[in-house]
């Protein structure tokens, strides 16, 4: 038979927490033992359609790729904490970030005093830029453009995004403004504000998309977005007039082009009216000598048969026609075979000369 | 009875088992997340850093504690500083860095914050970014011939010049040093617009120059070409005519040919009836015909 020891000091100390935990598990055990099952099966996660999961095991990535890493939507099963810690990104989703470090508000700033008000005058007034307070960008000819950006990302990676990265709106801004400051860099102003927009957009992304892998960020740039592009204020009515002699210019050249397709027609119609005209001239000039050819011949084949009486005919016919259209004087025959002092007295041409008579005018 | 006192202090003995465990381990155990590190100190002393994930031990509190460190990378936008570059333009930068710690013990003896950090780190980078610009013209950071452009060359520098440095004295990784912003001071950028406005007037005088000529051409253009195609009509016309005046001749030429006296005389009569019109005065002799028939009495 053993011999019972004497209650020690120690256990005469805890022996009222024993009671206490002795009535709490005789009225409470059925709760400890629900708690401790609900405890075992925290682990069990339901990830989303958008969602993927990565898993900590004492802290540890579970797998060695992020294709192994990471599970999709569904029923994940790991173990309660501290042994796995579920982590749940949402991957699909695309995010924006608006970037104005190079638009003219770029540093949103308390409102500013007076004194302050005073300083920023000139800048206002578009003499000058302030760096400070007024985001631009200066292009490889030297010229100065303002933009605002926004930049469309989603997570790649959701263990770099998670555990590794960088924050993604800070880093988004810095690497996309940094790719632009340097794409604007090798561009002129005028092909960045004209053709080559697309161009500076796609080199501006290329790079900050290698910057936000180098940075181990687990993003990626889905676009990149110019929502704003010109130059500064102060300028605008520059660029403009510009834009207007482009315009003016380019009228000039549609209307010369209008009268080039108006005039060039226009001598075609001329010329072929004259060539017509030359033709119809010729036809009518040819029938008629037709005609009179075969007049002719007709006469000429009578002439031969009665050539005096014919002869005699036209020549009586002519001097009647003379007669009867001309203005006629008659004059009495000359006495002694020529005339001495004989005067006619004519008309005004055209007027009818009134019947002379014979001799009247004869002193 | 005796079964079931037996199952509940079974259950009990597990219950304390686990609750001691869990007691113990929280005591003992540290669990390092990725992306994170613990520095455990011995009685304040720092005994080591551990950075690689996963389950590690130590003594409990008070002998050992576990600072935990975030080891995620940052960004840091330095300030804009106005620095002197090599062809001596004056030009504000702004560069960032990518960092994150490097060495667990260094930072959190020299540093101990991530603000601290970022100060230390600015100092760093303006000495850096003064000293690597002043070697550089500006052409090394915008222009439009890429021969000059430098920008890879200048950030590599810059890296070269700070990591070292941030990583001995402050435990602090510099993964990447980028040139963020490029700016002109005040007084550059109104002459940067004189420059510019003048630029603009050239482009416009030169358009409107251009759309001159260019309508000048194409207006002298249409004029060569109307008067080259009314010359060829006149010419046509010309050709036209002149065939048709000899086809005309030859058809009078064929006729008259049959009889050229009777030609002539029939030709004089025309010329006497086109000659003579109402503009024209006939003075006659009374004795002449038909008048002469009047008087006569024979010759009728």
């Amino acid at each position: 038979m053993r011999r019972q020891r004497a209650p020690s000091e120690i256990g005469k100390l805890i022996a009222p927490l024993y009671k206490l935990i002795d009535g709490a598990w005789q009225r409470m055990h059925w709760w400890v033992a629900t708690m401790a099952v609900l405890y075992l099966l925290s682990g069990i996660t339901i990830v989303r359609a958008d969602e993927v999961a990565v898993v900590l095991r004492w802290g540890r990535l579970v797998g060695d790729t992020p294709a192994l890493q990471e599970h999709g939507a569904g029923l994940l099963f790991a173990f309660p904490r501290p042994i796995d810690q579920v982590v749940r990104v949402q991957t699909k989703r695309v995010r924006e970030v608006v970037i104005s470090t190079l638009a003219p508000d770029a540093s949103a700033t308390e409102p500013a005093s007076e004194e302050e008000e005073e300083e920023n005058a000139p800048q206002q007034s578009g003499a000058t830029l302030d760096p400070l307070t007024q985001g631009y960008a200066i292009t490889g000819d030297h010229n100065i453009v303002q933009l605002s950006m926004v930049a469309r990302y989603r997570v790649r990676d959701a263990g770099e995004w998670s555990f590794y990265g960088p924050t993604a709106e800070n880093v988004l801004r810095a690497e996309v403004t940094a790719a632009m400051v340097r794409s604007l860099g090798e561009m002129g102003v005028d092909r960045v504000l004209s053709d080559g927009r697309k161009e500076l957009i796609a080199l501006a992304a290329r790079r900050a998309q290698i910057g936000l892998d180098a940075s181990h960020s687990g993003l990626e740039l889905s676009s990149v977005e110019l929502t704003a592009l010109s130059p500064p204020l102060a300028l605008a009515s520059d660029f403009s007039a510009v834009q207007s002699a482009f315009i003016s210019a380019e009228t000039k050249k549609k209307e010369a082009q209008e009268f080039a397709e108006r005039d060039v027609p226009a001598a075609s119609a001329q010329a072929d009216a004259a060539v017509q005209d030359a033709r119809a001239s010729v036809a009518a000039d040819l029938a008629n000598a037709t005609g009179e050819a075969e007049a002719f011949k007709a006469l000429e084949r009578e002439y031969r048969a009665n050539t005096a009486v014919v002869r005699e005919r036209l020549y009586r016919d002519a001097i009647e026609r003379a007669i009867s259209t001309s203005n006629v004087r008659w004059v009495p025959p000359p006495v002694g075979g020529s005339y001495h002092g004989l005067r006619i007295t004519l008309g005004a041409p055209g007027s009818k000369v009134s019947p002379s008579e014979p001799g009247g005018d004869r002193p | 009875m005796g079964g079931s006192m037996n199952l509940q202090r079974w259950l009990r003995a597990v219950m304390g088992t686990l609750a001691l465990l869990a007691i113990v381990f929280s005591a003992t155990g540290i669990v390092v997340r990725e992306g994170t590190a613990v520095l455990v100190t011995r009685f304040g002393h720092p005994l080591r850093a551990t950075t690689s994930p996963g389950l590690h031990w130590k003594l409990p509190w008070p002998i050992d504690q576990a600072v935990l460190l975030d080891m995620r990378r940052r960004v840091y936008e330095t300030g804009q500083t106005e620095m002197l570059t090599r062809d001596k333009k004056n030009v504000i930068a702004r560069t960032f860095v990518v960092w994150r710690i490097g060495d667990p013990l260094t930072f959190t003896q020299a540093v101990g914050a991530q603000s601290a950090a970022e100060g230390k780190l600015d100092g760093l980078l303006t000495n850096a970014a003064i000293g690597t610009l002043g070697g550089h013209d500006l052409s090394a950071l915008v222009s439009t011939n890429p021969e000059d452009l430098q920008v890879d060359q200048i950030e590599s520098e810059l890296l070269a010049s700070t990591a070292p440095m941030a990583l001995k004295n402050y435990g602090v990784t510099v993964e990447q040093v980028r040139v963020e912003r490029l700016a002109l001071p005040e007084d550059n950028v109104t002459a940067v617009f004189e420059q510019m406005r003048a630029e603009r007037r050239q482009f416009a005088a030169k358009f409107q120059a251009e759309g001159d000529l260019a309508a000048s051409r194409i207006r002298s253009e249409a004029e060569l070409a109307a008067a080259r195609i009314r010359a060829k009509g006149a010419e046509e016309q010309a050709r036209i005519r002149g065939e048709g005046a000899a086809q005309v001749a030859k058809t009078y030429a064929d006729a008259h040919r049959l009889d050229p006296e009777l030609y002539r005389f029939t030709r004089s009569l025309e010329s006497l009836d086109k000659l003579v019109t109402g503009n024209t005065a006939l003075i006659l002799r009374t004795d002449a015909e038909p008048f002469s028939l009047l008087q006569n009495k024979e010759r009728r």
